[in-house]
């Protein structure tokens, strides 16, 4: 019986039954918001947002400062709570659970067990001061995963290694360029596997000859395809070069989403135009 | 000469100056701990009673503080022998100024450390005991040292409640001797000899902890 494979082939680029088909449990989105908003008082910065992410896809969101993209990153990184909406991560609720059939508030294990699928790597990179580089790398699988030091040391040691970092080990964080920081925020957020990896502005903190590195990284870890990437950046080449989807954000919506060629090259708001003209005067 | 007859009994002095200072010490810091999480617990119960003791203790002279729980606690049924309501003041007094101590210093630690530390999924016991504390903990170092050294000198008052420490065997040797330039002189030499090493250790462990940080 192939044919159930097929129409999930078939359908999957349709947004409209993608739904239908995610509760086959055929190919079910890494993400799923569902009618997501976000309020601070009375400022709404997140409106009524429908947004999926499959298994390693890698979407790009662009948009201009304070459209709410942070907000969106930080509500799946459970940094922030809805006000209102669900998130699915991998078919489960995120902020909630179910107690006898009730949907109720996730407690901190219910949130513990769904957080393991997400990384997040910061703008200003939140690296542990007080721990050498290995150990920043190291701490998460020695103390979140239970694994014996000398294992997690490798573990930490081979990623390292992979963002070009294997004369680091001992220094600390103080003694790092931003964009060695940001190497091993990389690392220590890779190191515990996750289904889909949070990008915020991962470069925007940086001095310009800093840029290239980390996207380089980054490039290279998407190349390697399993892990779905959430990129929220200002870099459009990157963002073109890397993303096999584009969102474009406005005053806490998506406006517009695509393949990135129909929207860099095509845009169909005005806000999308200039918003990329302005960086194309650039 | 004196001072060979002097010194025998300001040293019987500074060993119960030197218990009391360590046995509040210990307790002050165990308080200041509780009570520096207590401020920042979520359960409003706990914050409220942790404010009420923290600002009790702050607001209040430490002198009536003694005379109270020496003197007017038997009244009400609990009485404390001498040592025990000295260290007890003590302690409860410089715990309450701890807690600040302590309450500002896991404010200080950026939040994007504890978001990194989510993000990571560390449970919330272990983002406290791995991330937060280390980084609070040299934060804390300072104020504990200026709180240790204010501790040794308000030891000086447990005399007032017949505990016989170094400033109490003073008092008395002037009162039999009238040595007085001379007593007080080693009194200040003496007290300053602790207080030192005490200084110099809160530093080094500074230094130790602060490697690479900076
Ligand atoms: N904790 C908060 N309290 C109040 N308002 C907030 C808070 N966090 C964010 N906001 C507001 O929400 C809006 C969206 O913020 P957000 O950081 O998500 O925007 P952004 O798209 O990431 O912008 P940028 O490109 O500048 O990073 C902004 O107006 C911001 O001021
Ligand atoms: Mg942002």
């Amino acid at each position: 019986m192939s044919t159930p494979l097929k129409l999930v082939k078939n359908l999957s680029d349709e947004e409209n039954n993608y739904q239908d088909i995610s509760k086959k449990k055929q190919k079910q989105p890494m993400v799923c918001y569902d009618k997501i908003s976000k309020s601070y008082g009375d400022l709404q910065v997140l409106k009524k947002i429908d947004f999926d992410i499959a298994p390693g896809e890698k979407v790009a969101l662009i948009g201009p400062s304070g459209s709410g993209k942070t907000t969106l990153a930080r509500l799946l990184m459970t940094l922030e709570e809805p006000t209102s909406g669900t998130i699915k991560v991998d078919g489960e609720l995120l902020w909630h659970q179910k107690i006898k059939g009730k949907k109720v508030k996730a407690n901190e294990k219910h949130l513990q067990k769904i957080r393991g699928k997400i990384g997040m790597v910061f703008q200003h990179f939140n690296l542990f001061p007080h721990m050498t580089i290995l150990d920043n790398v190291a701490a998460a699988p020695i103390h979140v995963a239970g694994i014996p030091r000398a294992e997690a040391e490798e573990q930490a040691i081979s990623i390292l290694e992979k963002v070009g970092l294997s004369d680091k080990f001992n220094a600390y964080p103080s003694q790092l360029s931003g964009g060695q920081k940001q190497r091993v925020a990389i690392a220590r957020a890779l190191v515990m596997r996750p289904q889909i990896m949070l990008f915020d502005e991962p470069t925007s903190a940086l001095d310009p000859e800093l840029v290239g590195e980390v996207l380089g990284v980054i490039k290279d870890i998407a190349q390697e395809g399993e892990m779905a990437m959430l990129l929220i950046t200002h870099e459009m080449d990157f963002a073109k070069d890397v993303a096999d989807r584009v969102a474009f954000f406005d005053e806490g919506r998506i406006v517009e989403e695509g393949k990135p060629e129909e929207l860099f090259y095509n845009p169909r708001s005005t806000r999308l135009q200039d918003l990329l003209s302005r960086f194309r005067g650039r | 000469m004196t001072i060979l007859y002097l010194l025998p009994t300001l040293l019987q002095g500074l060993k119960i100056t030197l218990i009391i200072t360590f046995l509040a010490m210990l307790l002050a810091f165990v308080l200041a701990f509780l009570a520096g999480f207590g401020r920042l617990s979520k359960f409003r119960v706990v914050r409220f009673l942790t404010a009420f003791y923290v600002e009790v203790f702050r607001g209040t002279s430490l002198l009536v503080q003694l005379f109270w729980i020496y003197f007017a606690l038997p009244l009400i049924g609990i009485s404390l022998p001498p040592l025990a309501a000295g260290v007890l003041t003590l302690g409860l007094n410089y715990g309450a100024y701890g807690s600040e101590v302590v309450r500002s210093a896991i404010l200080a630690v950026p939040k994007g450390q504890t978001e990194a530390g989510i993000a990571l999924n560390f449970s919330p016991w272990r983002r406290l005991r791995h991330i937060i504390l280390p980084q609070a903990f040299v934060m804390m170092l300072p104020g504990f040292g200026n709180l240790q050294i204010e501790l040794l000198k308000g030891t000086s008052l447990v005399s007032l409640i017949t505990l016989a420490d170094l400033t109490y065997q003073a008092t008395i040797l002037n009162a039999s001797t009238m040595e007085t330039t001379m007593i007080y002189s080693l009194l200040l030499v003496i007290y300053f000899l602790i207080a030192w090493p005490l200084t110099r250790g809160i530093r080094w462990v500074e230094n130790r902890l602060s490697v690479g940080r900076y």
